[in-house]
């Protein structure tokens, strides 16, 4: 059964040509008709498990999002670059720091605007704590831009744009982000935490340089988190050189890595063309070039793996009802056999039946994967602030932290704020690493990983406090008046006194004199003194700053790997179910068919005859559906990979 | 005054001469800075990766001399100085200086380097006889935040050297907008300067002013406004003395027009105005065309590498207002691309100020040496030289309260600090800059400002609600009202 593809698939490797493919791939609504398919027959066999597994499929096709993100460092032409890719001007473009807010940009009819705020009441990092509020269209601007709200005074977490745009139709979603780079990594941080639910990310550098050390330090950090990338060279309007600028650009690419394409593209030409409604124009702009790889290669690549999670859903729900019938099946032909069978599935049922044990070796995998990762955090996160606190209190010392504090306790957040994402990232990098590894625990077949994102927080430092403010160092002439008069009220009194032993006044020349001098004395070294003090004041106020970000930080971090630790063990756990459900189905069914009479069993055999053909129909469909587009996309490592795993799916079935 | 104090630092530096005389390294340095003391003022332009530090070189020279290209050109530091013939002199980090070739491609220098590579050449200089170099020597540098991090480094170690002065008196810094590794390097500069002297000797431009309102007609007020922004933000005003927006392509073309240049823009300003949008619509259109008959791909292309769309649009526009002639279009063209405003504020706060600066340089120079290898003998000495030099020279005391004006602050009130700042040479050093009076003033005008500045902060000083260090800073603007005084006094008895 599983070899029907190869064939099939083979015969369309002679045309290499991606575009020419003799049929096209499915659509979604075919999609969706098959995944409705699928659910009759898992109601018919009254399976919930497996429903709900298929209404998650059918609702994520529903309602497709292939979110690219715009990226680059600020004044590049981002925003511009989206308004000429939708022809509308929905992102606010300036000669100065434009874009303040990330802003989505999807498909919908009427064209709307929303701005999303963050509910007062709300925990933070809580995705349903957001409160959509409606705007006009043409007031975005006042939201979104550095003008309109600088630094984000409004605290608006988003804005969302709706647009009937045919480019948009597929799902595609278009962020544009702050630009990074500027005053402050802040940004820098907003755009890495948006980065995780991308699909794909655009860097866009302007046409009048090649790429500068920190836009490739960027790309290369960004890269970890989404390794889709798609190069945009902007602005190749106003410079004649960017042909030259392109060939670098693209140098600099592939030793970041070998396959990022770049398009050289003029958004100012693309805006002309469509005022003009000029073709050639719209060629020049060299955004149909843009356009073609995003709905081809990034819209298409996420269509694939929307198809083959489809299909992988589709194969996992026939696995599981086939086993039952056939067991059956097996029992009602050849009742001589069926001792046996069950016995076989009985082992199997209790291997299954270990998996969803607490004590299941993917489960101990997962719990010391995630202490330790906690463990490798906290480490992380400590060693990277202990050497930020120790470069501090070197610049304390060496002078007065009085009078620069604002600037220092800014220079301060930034560092702390740059140190926190890199640990946001690598924490990512590790947890999706130790799901692969538990899934190698689950070896019958390509097992989905969870969708983890623990990066996803914008929010991280939001809870940890302002620095507090120091003392400038400055005092009020009466204080000086007072720390003096204190000083030399004793001098006054000593040499008075002792004086007074030769017959003088209390106050005269010599008393007053002593008590001048002392009182000099005492407000310098009251001076000295308040500067010390200032100094480990301010030691003490960066430690306790950057105590309370690890804290607060790492209990934020803590808390996301609890929660990764939760969803990978309900998705696999939720596999494990299904398994055994299956397996515990076949052992009932074929016990039950050993009790049959004659009659009913022809019946049944008939009966079950049936319901096979039409779950090994759709089972071959769903298998073609994720072999055609692996095998038109030239004969790769992948294409051998799919027919492998599907493969091993009927091996299960061998066992039983 | 000014002459006392230079000549006091000349005398400094004989004295430590004598002390180091049995130190050979001391000695050279010292040498270096008696000669430096000597010479004109030595600016550095700097800036990131593809600012235009180049350009802006060729454009304050006012010949296309430096080479410029649209990859990263600039790899060694090359130092540009007055010479009576031209001549290039290669520096290597080990082994004797060597002169090269004079080698010029359409006017260009290209230095032949030969089997050399760039990491082992310390410098390049270049004499050349120009009248702009008379008074400044320039350095070009490398970009900062390039991809070549040794070409980086390059200029950053010779900008902030950690354990000796800088070898520029001032900088020039270029910035196509205000990014973090800009403000970094600021930083860097002013730590290893002020820390030591307490100064700020930086002057920001917004280069490719013309890019920021990508090349449309009005980008330079655009730039203008942006450059204000700038300059009123903290993190900038205390590395830089102010920002300046300079479309310096424009300015270096403008600076050294060529009959086939206008001759090209008039052709252009001749056709019909659709017709000509179309055409500057993109650069590659423009290159394209056939049209207009009259310019050849040659011409279209040597155009628009040296104007760029904005300096063609702008120049077109002005051949159509009325500026017919080449002489008048390069000058109109000059001023509007900012180069003037640049040049004038080089001139009040770098030449006015010339002498003080070398001196503050040597300064720190025997400083470093006294603290880095005190001498066997005559240390105290000659560090109680140092130190009178330093505090009693009132162009110092000005350069340092100028310093902490725009950094720390002091406990003066905002109008009385912002005037402060005028009076001391903030905004360059005439007297009438000083008393914010227009630069055709009366000489009785400028003095009875000066009188009247005087008497108002004689009364600020003595009132009793003023701290020591405002008192501080009234004695230094007190002083140089006086000096402004006595300035036109000696003026007058001259008469």
């Amino acid at each position: 059964m599983a070899e029907t593809p190869i064939p099939g698939g083979l015969a369309k490797t002679p045309d290499p040509a991606g575009p020419a493919r003799p049929s096209t791939p499915p659509t979604a609504a075919q999609l969706a008709t098959l995944v409705e398919q699928g659910i009759e027959l898992v109601s018919a066999g009254d399976r919930a498990d497996l429903r709900k597994r298929l209404d998650q499929t059918l609702r994520r096709l529903r309602d497709p999002s292939i979110r690219v993100i715009v990226v680059g460092e600020f004044k590049q032409g981002k925003s511009k670059l989206i308004n000429a890719l939708v022809n509308a001007p929905v992102c606010p473009v300036d000669d100065d720091i434009a874009t303040s807010v990330p802003t989505l940009v999807r498909h919908g009819d009427p064209a709307s605007a929303s701005v999303l705020l963050p509910r007062a009441d709300a925990e933070p990092g809580d995705e349903a704590a957001l409160e959509r509020q409606p705007v006009n269209i043409s007031e975005l601007a006042t939201y979104v831009s550095e003008r309109g709200n600088p630094g984000n005074a409004r605290k608006l977490v988003a804005a969302e744009v709706f647009l009937p745009r045919k480019v948009l139709a597929g799902g595609l979603t278009v962020v544009d982000s702050p630009g990074v780079g500027g005053l402050g990594s802040s940004h820098t941080l907003t755009t890495l935490t948006a980065l995780p639910t991308a699909d794909a990310m655009l860097l866009v550098s302007d046409a009048s340089q090649e790429y500068t050390e920190p836009e490739i330090r960027f790309l290369k950090q960004a890269m970890r988190i989404t390794p889709s990338v798609v190069g945009v060279l902007s602005k190749t309007d106003l410079y004649p050189e960017w042909r030259r600028v392109a060939d670098l650009d693209r140098g600099h690419l592939s030793l970041v890595s070998p396959d990022i394409p770049l398009f050289p593209v003029s958004s100012d030409l693309r805006l002309e063309a469509a005022r003009l409604q000029d073709g050639e124009l719209n060629t020049e702009s060299g955004f149909p070039g843009l356009i073609g790889h995003l709905r081809n290669e990034i819209v298409g690549k996420a269509e694939r793996i929307q198809r083959r999670s489809v299909s992988q859903d589709l194969l996992s729900v026939t696995d599981n009802l086939r086993l039952s019938l056939q067991s059956e099946l097996a029992a009602l032909e050849d009742p001589e056999g069926t001792p046996a069978m069950i016995a076989g599935l009985e082992a199997a049922k209790l291997e299954a039946d270990d998996l969803r044990k607490r004590s299941a070796r993917w489960q101990i995998t997962l719990n010391d994967g995630i202490g330790d990762l906690i463990a490798d955090m906290e480490y992380d996160l400590r060693d990277r602030l202990r050497r930020i606190q120790r470069e501090a209190e070197t610049a304390i010392d060496l002078g007065d932290p009085g009078p620069t504090w604002p600037q220092f306790s800014k220079w301060l957040e930034e560092c702390a704020a740059a140190a926190i994402s890199d640990t946001f990232v690598w924490t990512s990098e590790r947890s999706q690493w130790l799901a692969a590894q538990v899934a190698e625990h689950f070896s019958e077949e390509e097992v989905a990983l969870p969708v983890l994102r623990v990066s996803d927080t914008g929010d991280a430092l939001d809870p940890v406090d302002d620095m507090p403010r120091l003392d400038d160092g400055k005092i009020h002439p009466m204080q000086k008046v007072l720390i003096g008069m204190r000083g030399s009220y004793g001098g006054v009194l000593m040499f008075g006194l002792l004086t007074g032993v030769f017959g003088m006044a209390l106050i005269n020349p010599l008393s007053v004199g002593a008590g001048l001098l002392l009182g000099r004395k005492a407000y310098r070294e009251d001076k000295e003194a308040r500067l010390k003090r200032r100094q480990a004041e301010a030691k003490a106020l960066v430690r306790r700053q950057l105590d309370d970000v690890v804290f607060q930080v790492g209990k934020q971090l803590k808390d996301r790997l609890r929660l990764v630790q939760r969803s990978a063990r309900d998705h696999f756990t939720e596999i494990a179910e299904e398994h055994h459900r299956s397996l515990s189905d076949s052992v009932a069914a074929a016990q039950k068919a050993a009790t049959t009479y004659k009659l009913e069993k022809e019946m049944r055999i008939r009966d079950i005859k049936a319901e096979l053909k039409r779950v090994d129909a759709l089972h071959r469909i769903a298998e073609s559906v994720a072999a055609e587009p692996a095998v038109a996309k030239t004969a790769t490592a992948k294409a051998t990979a799919k027919p492998a795993g599907s493969q091993a799916a009927p091996a299960v079935v061998a066992a039983g | 005054m000014r002459e006392a104090t230079s000549a006091g630092v000349a005398d400094l530096i004989q004295e430590a001469r004598a002390v180091y005389r049995d130190d050979l390294a001391a000695t050279a340095a010292l040498e270096g800075y008696a000669t430096r003391l000597a010479e004109p003022l030595r600016v550095a332009v700097a800036g990131m990766v593809k600012a235009g530090k180049s350009t802006l070189l060729n454009a304050i020279i006012g010949e296309e001399i430096a080479p410029t290209d649209t990859g990263e050109c600039t790899r060694i530091v090359t130092w540009y100085r007055y010479g009576h013939s031209p001549r290039i002199t290669l520096y290597p980090v080990v082994g004797e200086p060597r002169t090269l070739p004079l080698k010029r491609v359409e006017g260009r220098l290209v230095f032949v380097l030969g089997t050399e590579r760039a990491q082992d050449v310390e410098r390049l200089v270049v004499e050349w006889p120009s009248e702009s170099l008379r008074a400044v020597t320039l350095i070009d540098t490398p970009g900062i935040a390039s991809l070549s991090e040794d070409v980086s480094a390059r200029a950053v170690s010779f900008l902030t050297p950690g354990d000796s002065p800088s070898e520029a008196d001032a900088i020039i810094y270029l910035m196509r907008h205000m990014h973090a590794s800009d403000l970094r390097f600021l930083e860097s500069f002013r730590d290893t300067e002020a820390g030591r002297s307490g100064t700020v000797n930086a002057l920001a431009v917004l280069s490719r002013a013309d890019e920021i309102g990508a090349g449309r007609i009005d980008s330079l007020l655009s730039a203008g406004d942006i450059a204000e922004r700038y300059r009123r933000d903290h993190s900038l005003r205390k590395l830089a003395l102010g920002v300046v927006p300079v479309a310096v392509l424009l300015a270096q073309s403008a600076r050294s027009m060529r009959q086939s240049d206008f001759e090209s823009l008039a052709v252009l300003a001749g056709m019909d105005r659709a017709a000509r949008e179309k055409l500057l619509l993109s650069a590659d259109r423009f290159l394209r065309a056939g049209v207009p008959e009259g310019l050849g791909a040659e011409a279209r292309a040597s155009l628009l590498s040296r104007f760029g769309l904005f300096g063609i649009r702008l120049g077109v526009v002005l051949i159509r207002a009325g500026f017919t002639d080449p002489t008048p279009l390069a000058h109109e063209l000059a001023r509007r691309s900012g180069l003037d405003p640049l040049l004038a504020m080089v001139d009040r706060q770098f030449h006015a100020r010339a002498d003080a600066l070398k001196a503050r340089t040597a300064l720190v120079g025997v400083e470093t040496l006294l603290r880095t290898s005190p001498p066997p003998e005559g240390a105290g000495h000659l560090a109680a030289a140092l130190e009178r030099l330093q505090v009693n020279a009132h162009e110092f005391r000005e350069l340092r309260l100028l310093a902490a004006l725009r950094t720390t602050g002091t406990s003066l009130n905002d109008d009385l600090a912002f005037e402060a700042e005028r009076l001391i040479g903030g905004a360059g050093t005439a007297a009438h800059l000083r008393l914010g009076l227009e630069p055709e003033a009366t000489p009785e005008a400028v003095t009875a400002a000066a009188r009247e500045c005087l008497r108002r902060w004689r009364l600020v000083s003595e009132s009793p609600l003023t701290d020591r260090s405002g008192q501080d800073v009234c004695r230094v603007v007190m002083r140089s009202c006086e000096g402004v005084l006595a300035g036109f006094a000696a003026l007058q008895l001259n008469h």
